[in-house]
């Protein structure tokens, strides 16, 4: 088939100008990067079928699992920026793309949309560590290196873990394994000693009594937890990271149509369902505006490529 | 624990209708395609694969194993009425079975095969129950070292024990293990042999693989190869079908013992339904009163291999739902449908996944109800089947199988991996190359690999860490056994072979 040059025209400039007035104008699509039944999955299709009900169209939730989230958000970034794809996604949106050779530039071919929830990094020991605060394990670990479990090369237990390490000056070797759920296993079984992750992969476990919370991340302790010892206050300076979720599109959006998904997710995002969701796994909501959250996406994915650099966690 | 209120809510799990209706999908189709000669179980399932992603996942599963064992009911209407076996785990039911039908027996067959493969996974699933909640609390103190160790053993145990040649076997493993490198590798993030291409990202698709080696290689082999004969519809009369008193003294002791030795073996990584079927023939003509009857219609002959293969079809869930190590390459694609759909098979499955474990180990019993309920009335139709020609058949299921592997990431790539799969297969088959162990290979790899290497980080890269430790170095010692006897055992049939021609 061949299409006059004007009308050819016509259809590039009309896809190049998605604009926020005739959105949405089909079925809108939501990519998580993960396997259906994990906590990214969950939200994903809480959110969809808030979003279905403001939009008046369906939103489909599609599962593109594989290489720690970037088979999806390759995906993603290939799809028109027309805000009929987006993706939800971890903090592993900005590690993933540290260690990894993407088919995609990870700065410019996606676009931050809306922070969805932060929570706290928790820590978090298995039957092979005695002690039961972070300020024991500290002791702990000096006197014997111990292993820190991740949920994959790459993802954001992965490179929360080598901060940890770096910052607090102690030894320990990474072991990978494939997820949370795995990594959380090998814990009970004493196959692995550590896992630091967000709240929502850990406090399961926690509170089936199956492994114990040590402590939390970050400068001071957190608010929906103040029972765990924060790092800052054992003198571990350098850590100031939150886990996230957040919700992206493909890179080269209309400011106009980001503004106006972010607005409606915040919508979304107040429906009772969505709010218990966020109160049962210990994640506040975010309110920060796109801009806010693509500086944070930048900030955080150089500090990670540093880390990468400094610590000689390369791909080969 | 309480194995009442366990089975109670697996019950109640596999008696929603919704999942009452995919345990009855399953069971049906799988009859079907176990009648139709030409396509196992391995091809069946990983044809009808793709339908179940868009299933939750314990319907899902309750279908593919429906799948599973219902192939292995159909199979033997095929080998009883046909002389070729439906499925390769109903080949010795063509032994008694088909000199049955010559005599005019073949429904009596029919009759007492549905009946002793009911029987026998009855017992299969009692021993699944009874035994699987004990592995799993222990198995999640089950380190790296013993996983590679018991995986490796399940690899080579598999490649050499079931089929003719011990060293073709251990190649396919190898060309497996190969075919599963490409995508990212788990331990560093590097990408390998994915020449940049997206779609190789996480590794080549499974279903594509399976689809190819064993749909699409079974159809091209058996396009004139199959030719339904002279089936004598009479057989599936219900007057003919009406066993004498005699045929059921006959046929309770090797009931029970048939399905003891299938309970066994199915729980054996490398072994399965295929090898019970034969123990349980070798046992009953070794024990028979009357072994000169066997061959030409002894009802024995029939009823201990169909219950033995139908127990080993529910045990060797044993070991793939309780440690996630499968036995055999049908119970890895079944591993494969858990963890497209998130699960991870393991220890935890049964205590995470309640409702999952139960209601699939209830939905086992009310499929071989159903299949007991739906075979017998139904034998006349599976009849009639078996009389459309082949050339009708193969078109049908091709379409099926390009849909299927193009529908599970909706990618084209796939489609085209299925062909080029499907090219290997049948040179694979020319050649007499297994493609089982393969698959077996591809789908361990992955675990092998990721095991091992943790294992090396464990042990801060000592190597003797494995021997180190009592269980890792019995089992990988058992490995070693397990290939110095096969390479024997063939050294010694050459020598027989050699000798057979000097005397002639």
């Amino acid at each position: 088939m061949k299409l006059p040059a004007t009308t050819a025209l016509a259809l590039i400039l009309s896809a190049g100008l998605a604009q926020a007035s005739d959105f949405p104008s089909g079925n809108v699509t939501i990519i998580v990067p993960y396997s259906p039944g994990g906590s990214t999955d969950l939200v994903s299709r809480q959110l969809a079928v808030d979003l279905q009900e403001i939009w008046g169209v369906s939103v489909i939730v599609e599962n593109r699992p594989g290489a720690g989230s970037m088979v999806g958000t390759t995906a993603l970034s290939q799809a028109a920026p027309d805000g009929h794809t987006l993706l939800v996604n971890t903090a592993a949106a900005s590690t993933a793309p540290a260690i990894q050779s993407l088919p995609f530039d990870a700065e410019t071919d996606v676009t931050p949309i809306k922070l969805i929830g932060q929570s706290a990094y928790v820590m978090v020991a298995g039957s092979g560590v005695e002690s039961d605060t972070m300020s024991e394990f500290l002791e702990e670990a000096a006197a014997s290196p111990k292993f820190f479990a991740t949920a994959g090369v790459g993802s954001s237990s992965h490179f929360a873990a080598e901060l940890f390490l770096q910052q607090a000056g102690v030894d320990g070797d990474i072991i990978h394994f494939s997820g949370g759920g795995d990594a959380n296993t090998n814990l009970m079984g004493g196959h692995a000693d550590i896992y630091v992750s967000n709240t929502a992969s850990v406090i399961p476990y926690v509170r089936n009594e199956q492994v114990k919370a040590l402590g939390v991340l970050g400068p001071d302790r957190d608010g929906l937890l103040p029972d765990l010892e924060s790092s800052g206050e054992l003198g571990i300076e350098g850590i100031n990271i939150n886990a996230w979720l957040g919700m992206f599109g493909p890179g080269g959006m209309d400011p106009d149509l980001v503004a106006r998904i972010d607005a409606d997710v915040s919508t979304a995002m107040q429906s009772e369902g969505f709010q218990a969701l966020l109160e049962n796994n210990f994640i506040v909501g975010g309110e920060s505006s796109p801009e806010e959250f693509a500086a944070q996406y930048i900030e955080e994915m150089q500090l990670w490529r540093d880390l990468a650099e400094q610590r000689g966690i390369e791909a080969d | 624990m309480d194995i009442f209120a366990n089975l109670a809510l697996g019950l109640g799990t596999a008696l929603s209708p919704y999942n009452l209706l995919y345990c009855f999908l399953g069971v049906f189709l799988g009859t079907i395609i176990g009648v139709i000669p030409g396509i196992g179980v391995l091809a069946a399932i990983s044809m009808l694969f793709p339908i179940t992603f868009h299933l939750e996942p314990t319907a899902a599963l309750i279908m593919l194993a429906g799948i599973w064992y219902g192939t292995t009911y159909g199979g033997s209407t095929a080998s009883i009425l046909l002389n070729i076996p439906g499925s390769p785990s109903s080949a010795v039911t063509c032994l008694d079975g088909y000199p049955m039908a010559r005599q005019g027996r073949g429904g009596v067959a029919l009759l007492m095969t549905t009946l002793a493969s009911f029987g026998g996974a009855s017992i299969g699933i009692v021993v699944l129950t009874s035994f699987s909640p004990m592995i799993a609390k222990y198995a999640i103190y089950i380190s790296s070292a013993e996983y590679f160790a018991l995986m490796l053993l399940g690899l080579v145990a598999a490649a050499t024990i079931t089929n003719g040649s011990a060293v073709k076997g251990l190649a396919m493993v190898v060309l497996g293990l190969l075919l599963a490198t490409v995508g990212m590798d788990s331990q560093s993030g590097a990408q390998r042999f994915t020449f940049g291409n997206i779609e190789l990202m996480d590794g080549l698709s499974i279903v594509a693989l399976a689809m190819g080696l064993f749909g699409v290689a079974e159809i091209v082999t058996s396009v004139r190869r199959i030719h339904p004969g002279d089936v004598d519809p009479k057989s599936a009369t219900w007057a003919a079908m009406k066993p004498t008193r005699d045929d059921i003294r006959r046929s309770w002791v090797p009931l029970f013992r048939g399905a003891g030795i299938g309970s066994f073996f199915g729980a054996m990584p490398g072994t399965g339904p295929s090898l019970s079927a034969f123990m349980a023939y070798a046992v009953e003509h070794r024990v028979s009163r009357t072994p000169e009857r066997f061959g030409k219609g002894a009802i024995e002959g029939v009823v201990g291999p169909e219950s033995a293969n139908n127990a080993a079809d529910q045990t060797a869930f044993i070991p793939t739902l309780s440690l996630g190590i499968p036995g055999s390459p049908t119970m890895a694609l079944m591993l494969g449908a858990l963890m497209i759909h998130g699960i991870n098979p393991g220890p935890n499955l049964i205590s995470e996944q309640p409702g999952l474990f139960w209601g699939l180990v209830m939905s086992f019993w009310i499929g071989n109800l159903l299949l007991l309920i739906l075979n017998i009335p139904l034998i006349g139709l599976w009849v009639r089947l078996l009389m459309v020609p082949y050339r009708m058949m193969y078109p049908a299921i091709l379409m099926f199988i390009c849909i299927g592997a193009y529908s599970v990431r909706y990618s084209p790539f796939d489609v085209f991996t299925v062909l080029g799969f499907g090219m290997l297969g049948y040179a694979m088959r020319v050649f007499s190359l297994p493609p089982a162990p393969l698959l077996l290979g591809f789908v361990l790899g992955p675990l092998v690999e990721t095991h091992f290497r943790r294992a090396m980080i464990m042990a801060r890269g000592d190597a003797m860490y494995f021997l180190e430790r009592p269980f890792t170095a019995t089992v990988l010692a058992l490995t070693v056994a397990v290939v110095v006897w096969s390479v024997w055992a063939g050294l010694r049939r050459r020598a027989r072979d050699k000798s057979g021609l000097l005397d002639q």
